[in-house]
């Protein structure tokens, strides 16, 4: 989320999009109803009428996977209704507009930038220019702005980069871009993009989706009012966009229309994702992905990121924040190979593996690596708290794959039903070979540690009760795997072992792994005075821990229940041998090596060198509540800690004007005080707000209203209608999913995402078109209906937890199939019944449910049925047990950020006539 | 102390199932460890009613909205919606003239001078079921499990409140659809709400709790109207309840003898619903109270239609399902 | 009435030690609330938490006595939630202790898994092995695979590059660890070479 949970009270329009978040986030409802009482608009768009729907004030109901016709069908309301008709007189007069805010369309966004002569879509063939028809892939040469002047890097300007203890790299050069100020030029941004959507009028867009045209129009009046300057609107998303093969266009559509409303970096406004897991935001931010490194940087490659040079050369920005990228790979690099890393073997960058990435290389993402087991190259397989012979798509198939290995390592609470694949009831374990380890682990409330939410806070989580039996946690583990890997490699020798032998590793505490020593590594510390490495590599010593290593923290008795807690109340918490040297912030990280840092954007988050093993006393552990004192709008800056710097809101530099003034008194995040000559700052500035002077005096910056420079994360620090960084295309541009009932696209010519990852160049895979028992390849037109996958409240992903809690499973004792009256009727089915919902690859056992919150849609002139899934049962568990629904859904996916197509396929349904569901 | 209520404001509802959950777990009340125990009720109202184990469920209503329109309108925004999709709450309603606490032999069921909310003594509880026949909303439920069977009911949390913390299904509402503090303030809190709900253009939006059997101390906001969110229309005391006036002394004296008395209530009150209908399981008849006819003879099947059956009849596939009152 | 506990503890003082006091001498665990019976969070601690479902954040403050959960429920205080937690947040409580319909006793629940298993090839059965066993088996494991399927260079577009790949292993997930173990996750999986990394974000 660009903004948090408690902002979501200073909406004025709530749009719902591929989210059901009073069910699946119900946290939401609460700060969503208080929104609602202040008079905000409220609208869903989804295939049923859900929960949230009924607490909503429009409902439109939409077909699965249609929605970029959706927005693309807004952008042009938005250019015909809001922006030609004031365009003129706001150009002339410079007075502002009271239904569109031209200054942030032109100031703050890059409509104004003139884009490559190169640049074309051809609406025939549905193909933008730079295809490359040979491999499948877009080269997006031609998506770039045409350049005005080259500026090079200077010395004086980036003192940092030229010293001689920082890597040696090629330094960047701005490319200023030419622009159009009066938006008149027909290649700049917005001529561009009012001729792309020129197609997605409300016929069109009804037609596809599947929509009443009335409905229509009300939603996207209603939700284009939050473009008047003082309103906002937030738009609220969750899988139900992303899980598409052009999920990330989804989201990229959503931010385009977010910009053309002026919505981002104010209060009540934003792009937010409902992340789906308790901690799949830190898991984001610690780059757990393939080419993903911590914090928002890019792991090694064997192209433009080969060595440390290439590295820094290819990601360093020629302006804005991401300039500083070189402190924070080599910091991260000092903490990760500690006095290993130097500046002469380039801090150990070559030690880190490198992932394929020339033309055609071979993808090891999710769902490559099953293909991968497949062909029996992948043989070891490690999955924490992750189940994908359950949550994988295709996972009939995936079982099959799993198979394959040699060996499985499983850590989890529960036998899920990966670790128990090779019994599931359509595999013979007397044919697998697979020797399968589980590991069992601690609760959440079994162990201390950081987590973070939807919102980018970082809280501090206790133990309350040590683990129960034998249960560990999975810092213990994994420090238990890698120390004794990296025994056998010094005993042993073996393929290259300085990876492993060089890597720094020593987090312990009397001896024993510890949370405290990551935390300090994710924080960022200065080096040369630390003592990490010291003692022999055998960590630090503190007295007065308990048993499982913590200090006694609980919340001193008689003093909840009023916000000004203490935790751990007296000061305690300091190291009895050794010494960390903790970083305040990311501010003074540095490129040298003299300091380590894992996460830049945490740092800050645990900042106290007095009492390192103290959370009670880091910002992460904060517990005091004045609100009040900073606006009154849910910021909470002193309840533990917000990344980046403890900023609630992102790109809050937008909130006010060109000079400084807020939009909307009530939504102030700061105010340039012209008098005082001083920045009014209400949540910690996201844009330069003063400068340090070399003598260390701190001045204050005026806004400058031609380069506002309100998106300082982006080189061009303007934030990007248009986009050259996606794999699939410069706009969102509309295709139907990879299985749909049409057999045309109504926008373009090209049924499909033409770069769909599964479906075309390298990554083409079959195992999605055949049956995963037989391999047999049936025909899509024998499965006539749209189906989609959803939760419900009471249930929770694979189950793996929620199916062990009897309540929740009394609360929801199966999963269903939701389908309309009609269609129940076409197919004689009553609510209840064992249904068989079959797609091409498998079949699934469920019950019906027959409702009036789904009906038919009529869809290119023609009656298209859709149904949904419900998904979290499996065949292992003690309490709750059902056939495994992901067993229909297809493995292909999105070309960018390689998620699975859950949310749009084709199934039929029949009537049980055997076994059943319990 | 002044008495105290919950409010339940439907509008701000979600049907999320947190309350019902709060319940079991704060209470700890049992739900099945067999594999899948739980038969599915064919909605998301599970278990489909409240029973031994289960004191307080969700429960689910969908209807039509006859407000609905695809052609014009677009000022409507109500319009938009094809289906009314109705949450509502079942368990004790803290009557202020509780028949459940009138009637019970054992003192087991008894209103808590502090805040007025009818709660309940395992301890004493004698497993008569007396309590369930008087009750006008068929709230408590028998408890076998337990060692001398006991009745199950909302306690409202009262051990909770008197110290200091709100009743668990209260804490735990995430959209706030519950509140608890004095009954007065929630009743001017209901009224609030119902103006806000009126001016959305919910018509049939009403406030109910403020006056039924003597004021509740559940006050409800129901967007849909009273029928839709499963409420009770016009709850009366049952006539077997004042007989309890009469053989209650005797229990603490004679036993025995209490047994006889309250067998010729349950003869009256077993099958006595809210209407001013009563049931008598010896002739089998049911007679219309106030004037002493007989509204069905006991050559037809008693009439043993509760208020869930009126609900579940807008469920149509869920009326074919249950098989006899209250559920399974 | 303030509805806060704290309201109760400072107003009620030196009653509120004598209610202990009573309680303590009570010989059964209260099962069921009752008024006249024991407290259910006598002499408990609070410890904050964090919910383990969706990424809203929500406080949670769990009740401890004797080393033992004896309740669990939302953070009054905490900004995010005061005090609410959904249905799975209300039921998480039960992850570690579940109420026996049979005996009414809370028990460890029985779906959890709590010892270290493997299944043999070809087995139909688990069978428990200790965790040193465990650890032992899964690090030759390891390198052996490692040893068997490592990169050390390749030729990228006619330039010899160190690419110290291992191909034989992948790992997933993340999303459920806290972030300090996501970091050794990541820190061991890398070191051993490998790039088949990911977790639920990429679903």
């Amino acid at each position: 989320m660009t903004s948090h949970w408690c902002d979501f009270q200073n909406t004025d329009y709530i749009l719902h999009c591929g989210s059901n978040s009073s069910e699946n986030h119900p946290i939401s409802s609460k700060w969503l109803n208080k929104a609602h009482e202040r008079g905000a608009k409220w609208i869903v768009v989804d295939p049923r009428y859900t929960r949230t729907a009924e607490l909503a004030d429009i409902y439109c109901p939409i077909r699965s996977g249609t929605d970029i016709a959706f927005y693309g069908g807004m952008y042009h309301y938005i250019f015909e209704n809001l922006i030609e008709p004031n365009l003129a007189d706001y150009l002339k007069t410079g007075k502002r507009c009271d239904v569109y805010n031209f200054e942030y369309l032109l100031n703050y966004t890059n409509a104004t930038y003139i884009l490559d002569p190169e640049f074309e879509f051809d609406p025939e063939t549905g193909l933008f220019s730079g295809f490359d028809p040979e491999n499948e892939v877009y080269s997006n040469h031609s998506w770039h702005y045409e350049t005005e002047e080259e500026i090079p890097w200077t010395e004086e300007q980036y003192p940092w980069a030229y010293k001689d203890n920082v890597p040696k790299f090629k330094k960047p050069t701005f490319e200023k871009p030419k622009r159009s100020m009066d938006l008149s030029h027909p290649r700049c941004v917005y001529q561009q993009m009012k001729k792309h959507y020129s197609r997605y009028d409300l016929d069109t867009v009804c037609s596809i989706c599947g929509m009443d045209k009335d409905n229509l129009e009300l939603v996207y009046k209603t939700y284009c009012e939050s473009a008047a300057p003082d309103k906002t609107g937030m738009i609220l998303y969750a899988l139900g966009q992303t899980q598409h093969t052009y999920g990330a266009q989804n989201t990229r559509a959503m931010s385009v229309m977010q910009l053309l409303l002026g919505n981002i970096g104010i209060p009540g406004g934003g792009v937010n994702a409902l992340r789906g897991e308790p901690n799949v935001q830190g898991a984001t931010d610690m780059g757990m992905m393939v080419n993903e490194h911590p914090a928002y940087l890019k792991w090694a490659n064997t192209t433009d990121r080969k060595s440390l040079a290439a590295w820094l050369e290819s990601q360093t920005y020629s302006a804005g924040y991401y300039s500083n990228k070189p402190k924070f790979i080599v910091s991260s690099l000092k903490e990760w190979f500690g006095k290993n890393a130097t500046l002469e073997n380039d801090f150990g960058y070559d030690w880190w593996p490198k992932v394929p990435s020339t033309v055609g290389a071979q993808d090891w993402t999710h769902i490559s690596t099953f293909e991968l087991m497949d062909q029996g190259v992948i043989k070891g397989y490690f999955n924490w708290g992750m189940n994908p012979c359950h949550s994988a798509p295709n996972a009939a198939h995936v079982r099959r794959s799993m198979a394959n290995l040699d060996w499985l390592v499983v850590a989890d609470q529960v036998e899920t039903e990966s670790a128990g694949f090779w019994h599931a009831p359509d595999m013979n374990p007397k044919e697998i070979a697979t020797e399968v380890y589980f590991l069992p682990c601690a609760l959440i409330y079994e162990k201390p540690g950081t987590i973070l939410n939807s919102g980018r806070w970082l809280q501090w989580r206790y133990e309350a009760v040590a683990p129960y039996d034998e249960a560990k946690t999975d810092l213990w583990m994994v420090d238990q795997i890698f120390t004794a890997v990296r025994d056998l490699y010094e005993a042993e020798g073996g393929a290259n072992p300085e990876p492993i032998t060089k890597a720094k590793w020593d987090y312990y505490v009397n001896g024993e792994i510890s949370f405290y020593p990551v935390t300090w590594a994710l924080n960022g510390y200065r080096v040369k005075t630390s003592t990490f490495e010291g003692n022999g590599g055998k960590g630090f010593k503190a007295n007065g821990l308990d048993e499982s290593g913590n200090i006694h923290c609980q919340l001193t008795p008689g003093q909840w229940g009023d916000g000004r807690t203490v935790v751990g109340a007296e000061k305690k918490g300091s190291l009895s041998e050794g010494k960390v040297d903790l970083l305040p912030g990311y501010a003074d990280l540095a490129a040298d090596g003299s300091t380590a840092c894992a996460m830049w954007i945490y740092s800050g988050y645990y900042n106290n060198s007095e009492y390192p093993l103290n959370p009670a006393e880091q910002p992460v552990g904060r517990r005091i509540l004045n609100d009040e004192e900073h606006g009154g709008l849910g910021l909470n800056p002193e309840w533990a800690f917000s990344w980046p710097s403890n900023r609630r809101i992102l790109y809050n530099r937008n909130a006010s004007d060109v000079n400084g003034q807020p939009w909307n008194e009530a939504k102030k995040l700061n105010r340039w005080d012209a008098k005082a000559k001083k920045w009014e700052i209400v949540d910690v500035n996201d844009f330069v707000a003063t400068k340090t002077e070399a003598d260390g005096t701190v001045t204050q910056v005026a806004p400058d209203p031609k380069n506002p420079n309100s998106f300082f994360m982006l080189w061009e620090q303007r934030a990007r209608l248009e986009s050259y960084g996606m794999a699939d295309g410069p706009f969102p541009e509309f295709f139907e999913p990879f299985e749909s009932p049409m057999d045309r696209n109504i926008l373009n010519g090209s049924l499909h995402n033409p770069v769909a990852f599964g479906m075309s160049g390298a990554s083409k895979y079959d195992s999605a078109k055949l049956d995963a028992v037989t391999g047999e390849e049936h025909d899509l037109k024998d499965f006539p209906i749209v189906a989609t996958t959803y939760s419900v409240t009471e249930h929770w992903q694979t189950g793996g937890q929620s199916r062990s809690c009897p309540a929740l499973l009394e609360a929801m004792p199966t999963q269903f199939v939701e389908m309309s009256y009609e269609l129940a009727e076409e197919l004689g089915i009553q609510n209840n019944d064992d249904v068989k919902v079959s797609s091409r690859r498998a079949s699934v056992v469920v019950k019906a449910l027959v409702t009036r919150r789904f009906a038919p849609f009529m869809v290119d002139g023609k009656v298209q049925h859709q149904v949904g899934l419900t998904h979290h049962f499996g065949f292992t568990h003690e309490f709750g047990q059902g056939d495994v629904v992901n067993d229909l859904t297809p493995n292909v996916g999105d070309p960018n950020s390689f998620t699975p197509e859950y949310k749009a396929f084709m199934v039929k349904i029949e009537k049980a006539h055997e076994g059943g569901v319990h | 102390m002044a008495d105290k209520a919950f409010l339940f404001d439907t509008s701000r509802c979600s049907g999320c199932h947190a309350c019902q959950i709060a319940c079991k777990v704060w209470n700890e009340l049992p739900s099945t460890l067999e594999l899948n125990g739980n038969k599915w009720s064919g909605s998301h109202q599970n278990p489909p009613d409240v029973n031994g184990t289960t004191r307080l469920i969700m429960l689910y209503n969908e209807m039509e909205n006859p407000a609905y329109t695809t052609t014009g309108e677009v000022s409507a925004q109500l319009a938009t919606k094809r289906v009314k999709w109705a949450f509502g709450r079942r368990a004790c309603q803290h009557c202020t003239d509780a028949p459940c606490s009138n009637i019970c032999p054992a003192g087991a069921i008894f209103v808590d001078a502090e805040t007025g909310l009818v709660t309940t003594d395992d301890s004493k509880c004698i497993g008569c079921q007396y309590c369930s026949a008087a009750c006008p909303f068929e709230v408590p439920q028998y408890d076998e499990g337990t060692a001398v069977g006991t009745i199950q009911k909302c306690t409202g949390c009262v051990d909770r409140v008197h110290n200091g913390m709100k009743p668990a299904c209260v804490s735990t509402c995430q959209p706030e659809a519950l509140d608890f503090g004095d009954r007065d303030e929630m009743i001017k809190k209901a009224y609030e709400r119902l103006e806000m709900l009126k001016a959305r253009g919910y018509s049939d939006a009403m406030v109910y709790g403020e006056k039924e059997m003597g004021g509740l101390h559940v006050i409800q906001v129901l967007k849909y109207g009273a029928a839709a969110h499963g409420a009770v229309e016009n709850p009366k005391v049952s006539p077997a309840v004042a007989l309890a006036g009469v053989t209650k002394p005797l229990t603490g004296v004679v036993f025995p003898l209490c047994i006889v008395g309250f067998g010729v209530m349950t003869a009256l009150a077993a099958g006595y619903k809210r209407d001013t209908l009563v049931y008598n399981t010896d002739t089998k008849d049911t007679i219309i109270l106030e004037t002493g006819e007989v509204a069905k003879t006991g050559t037809r099947p008693a009439d043993t239609r509760g208020w869930t059956d009126a609900v579940f009849e807008n469920l149509p596939f869920m009326a074919a399902n249950r098989k006899k009152k209250g559920g399974e | 009435m303030e509805l806060t506990r704290r309201g109760f503890f400072k107003g009620i003082g030196a009653a509120f030690a004598a209610t202990m006091a009573f309680e303590m001498t009570a010989a059964a665990p209260a099962l069921a609330a009752e008024v006249s019976g024991d407290w259910k969070l006598v002499n408990t601690e609070e410890r904050s938490n964090i919910c383990c479902y969706c990424a809203g954040g929500c406080g949670s403050l769990c009740s401890v006595r004797d080393g033992e959960l004896i309740h669990l429920e939302g953070d009054p205080d905490h900004p995010i939630n005061k005090g609410g937690l959904c249905p799975k947040g209300a039921a998480m409580f039960q992850l570690r202790n579940v109420v026996d319909p049979k005996t009414r006793e809370i028990i460890k629940n029985p779906d959890r898994r709590t010892k270290p298993m493997v299944r043999r090839p070809y087995s139909t059965e688990w069978e428990e092995i200790s965790w040193e066993d465990a650890i032992k088996e899964i690090a030759r494991k390891v390198k052996d695979t490692r040893d068997a399927t490592f990169v050390e260079k390749e030729e990228v577009n006619g330039e010899m590059l160190t690419v110290n790949r291992c191909e034989g292993i992948a790992s997933l997930g993340g999303s459920q660890e806290n972030s300090e173990e996501e970091y050794l996750i990541l820190k061991a999986m890398r070191a051993f070479g490998i790039v088949g990394i990911d977790n639920q974000a990429r679903v």
